[in-house]
């Protein structure tokens, strides 16, 4: 027998308090970490991103957009090696109007390339490439919407009317977390040549890969020289900036969800101070017994706050055990197939884990320093008084 | 026989004699001028007012009195669980008023054994581990702490109870085991509050006789706070207490 054993062991006196304690951080830490894991799957398309890539975009907002001739500027702007274009065509399945994904015209000889973590088989893109109306999705909205190589599928756009045919030529898998794995992305051509003259040679945005990373926010500013003398001016970040820009609109919702994971953490720790203080409370006389027979007032603290750390760490490991499968196999598979452009990886990082877990085990040693603080201080006839 | 105890001074209380045990006569416990108040809000309560007393190495010896006389008062001050508002306590030649709180504590462990009268052992731990609980604070091996707790149960007369837990025990079994708690460590001093209060007669003549066995062939001194006329009957000496003074 030790000491901790010995706070270890006490935890079975009020098998049925504990058990509803455990229960409750164990929900208090689920909570945590499915909120924690929304807001890093939200912003950490940020820190996945491409250090070599340099998206340009309207310097007022990227709904605004270039004129085409600008691509081959910016292709020949210092240290580009590479660069494509895309435009947002806000498409959708008729037949399945709920289901949102994101159809993206790109300029199809360079965008695999400039994008290599969309892996697309040789030989489908060889075909797309050969086929104006050819289409390439992402396995999880392949999956979603049940459609298979050679398939043809009607899209109809929020932004250009009519229907849209294309065939389904490739299925892209992803070689990296970041890439959204629920996107249908067709030829630029495609649409530019069914636009009206007003309309055409427009593209949404550019985006450029420099020799170097260390180059990237060099070659923004450098591109954005170019046209700074030009009726459209650009606005060019590397790809992690451009990323936590159009996460800037969403900043008030990221806070409201941290306010929430602090919330749950009071919650968590009035739970465990409530179970530890009724325990502290009962077991006066006990503690007036070991001050009697030796003990000293530190070692009445230290049995106590093991014994709530002891509770964080039942609770704070029985969350986990909860928050992975209801994460990873449950809201995770959920949104990533529903709001992949949002949230293509969703999955319990392990250092939110840690987080949550270390939360609990501290949260209840916090919780338990003041009933600890008290026990000690007791006088050793008044604590052998106390009958609970 | 008839004991001398120590006990010149005329502060000193004349205590009613037994004859059973033989202490050696050397005043192993001395209080001088002990005075214990308690403040209550605005209120002073005199608990012991000055008190002297003089308790010789192995005696057996029992406190009685009314409720509130000062007797579980003076035990604890003997105890060292309790300090006195003024006056000394010398136990084996040291101050243990003068003790800081670890200090205090540490010869609580070394040089007392406490015998409650609702037993309090822990209701987790079984009843060897109960008696095991002091050695914890001490540098025995593991392994040896567990082989003295079983030695301490053997002479209480509970090696076949020794992995139960308290709520598998009678309540004289329970007491048993915490008087195996207070000698693991080898005290001087016992002190046993109320050692039969919650105890059927049969029970308590059986924890009696055990309190007598560690008195005369363990050589215990031992201090008993009781109001069962039949238990002081078993000590040495009687000393009575009244508004906190010695009659």
């Amino acid at each position: 027998m030790t000491l901790p054993g010995l706070a270890f062991r006490n935890l079975r006196r009020n098998l049925f308090r504990v058990v509803l304690t455990v229960i409750g951080v164990a929900v208090a830490i689920l909570a945590f970490v499915s909120l924690r894991t929304l807001v890093w799957a939200w912003t950490s398309g940020g820190e996945w991103a491409a250090k070599d890539r340099v998206v340009t975009r309207h310097k007022v907002t990227f709904v605004m957009t270039l004129p085409l001739r600008y691509y081959e500027e910016v292709k020949q702007a210092p240290h580009v090696k590479l660069a494509t274009f895309a435009n947002w065509f806000g498409g959708k399945d008729p037949n399945h109007d709920k289901e949102f994904f994101s159809t993206l015209a790109v300029e199809s000889k360079t965008y695999f390339d400039v994008y290599p973590e969309m892996s697309v088989p040789a030989e489908q893109l060889a075909k797309w490439q050969e086929n104006r109306k050819g289409a390439i999705v992402g396995d999880v909205l392949a999956k979603k919407l049940g459609w298979k190589l050679g398939d043809r599928v009607v899209i109809q756009s929020g932004i250009y009317a009519g229907d849209w045919q294309f065939d389904i030529d490739g299925i892209y898998t992803a070689t990296a977390k970041s890439v959204d794995r629920s996107t249908l992305v067709f030829h630029w051509k495609y649409l530019n040549e069914s636009l009206p003259d007003r309309a055409k040679d427009q593209v949404g945005w550019i985006v450029s890969r420099v020799d170097a990373s260390g180059h990237a926010a060099d070659t923004g500013v450098a591109i954005d020289k170019i046209f700074d003398e030009k009726d459209t001016q650009t606005l060019s970040q590397d790809e992690r900036s451009f990323n936590t820009s159009f996460l800037a609109a969403f900043s008030a919702i990221l806070k409201a969800i941290d306010v929430i994971s602090v919330v749950i953490l009071l919650i968590m720790l009035l739970i465990l101070g409530n179970t530890i203080a009724m325990g502290v409370r009962e077991r006066t006389n006990e503690y007036g017994v070991l001050r009697a027979i030796g003990f000293l007032p530190r070692h009445i603290a230290l049995f106590i706050l093991f014994e709530a750390m002891f509770l964080g760490m039942l609770g704070g490991a029985l969350g986990l055990a909860m928050a992975y499968p209801f994460v990873n196999l449950g809201m995770g598979r959920w949104l990533e197939e529903n709001m992949g452009s949002f949230f293509p990886y969703f999955h319990v990082e392990p250092s939110i884990a840690a987080m949550g877990f270390a939360l609990a085990v501290i949260l209840a040693g916090a919780a338990a320093l003041l009933p600890a603080n008290q026990a000690a201080r007791l006088k050793v006839v008044d604590a052998l008084r106390r009958v609970a | 026989m008839v004991d001398e105890v120590a006990g010149s001074a005329d502060e000193r209380s004349a205590p009613s004699y037994r004859a059973k045990a033989e202490p050696t006569g050397e005043a192993m416990i001395k209080l001088r001028n002990i005075y214990k108040t308690y403040v209550r809000g605005e209120e002073s309560i005199k608990v012991l007012e000055d008190l002297s007393l003089d308790i010789p190495k192995g005696s057996y010896e029992a406190l009685m009195g009314p409720s509130g006389s000062g007797k579980s008062t003076l035990l604890n001050l003997i105890a060292g669980l309790d300090r006195p508002t003024s006056g000394t306590i010398e136990i084996n030649g040291r101050r243990t008023e003068a003790l800081g709180e670890s200090a205090l504590a540490k010869w609580r462990a070394d040089t007392i054994g406490f015998v409650f009268q609702s037993y309090n052992l822990l209701p987790v731990l079984t009843a060897v581990e109960n008696v095991e609980l002091p050695l914890l604070l001490t540098k025995v091996p593991s392994g040896d702490r567990r082989k003295r707790a079983q030695t301490a149960l053997r002479v209480v007369g509970l090696e076949d109870r020794m992995n139960h837990y308290p709520r598998q025990l009678s309540g004289g079994q329970e007491q048993r085991v915490s008087i195996a708690r207070a000698i693991v460590n080898d005290p001087t001093i016992i002190v046993a509050d109320e050692p039969t209060g919650d105890l059927d007669r049969q029970a308590a003549d059986d924890i009696l006789r055990l309190l007598e066995k560690l008195n005369t062939e363990m050589k215990k001194t031992i201090l008993m706070v009781t109001h069962d006329p039949a238990a002081a009957e078993r000590a040495t000496i009687i000393r009575r207490l009244d508004k906190g003074r010695l009659k």
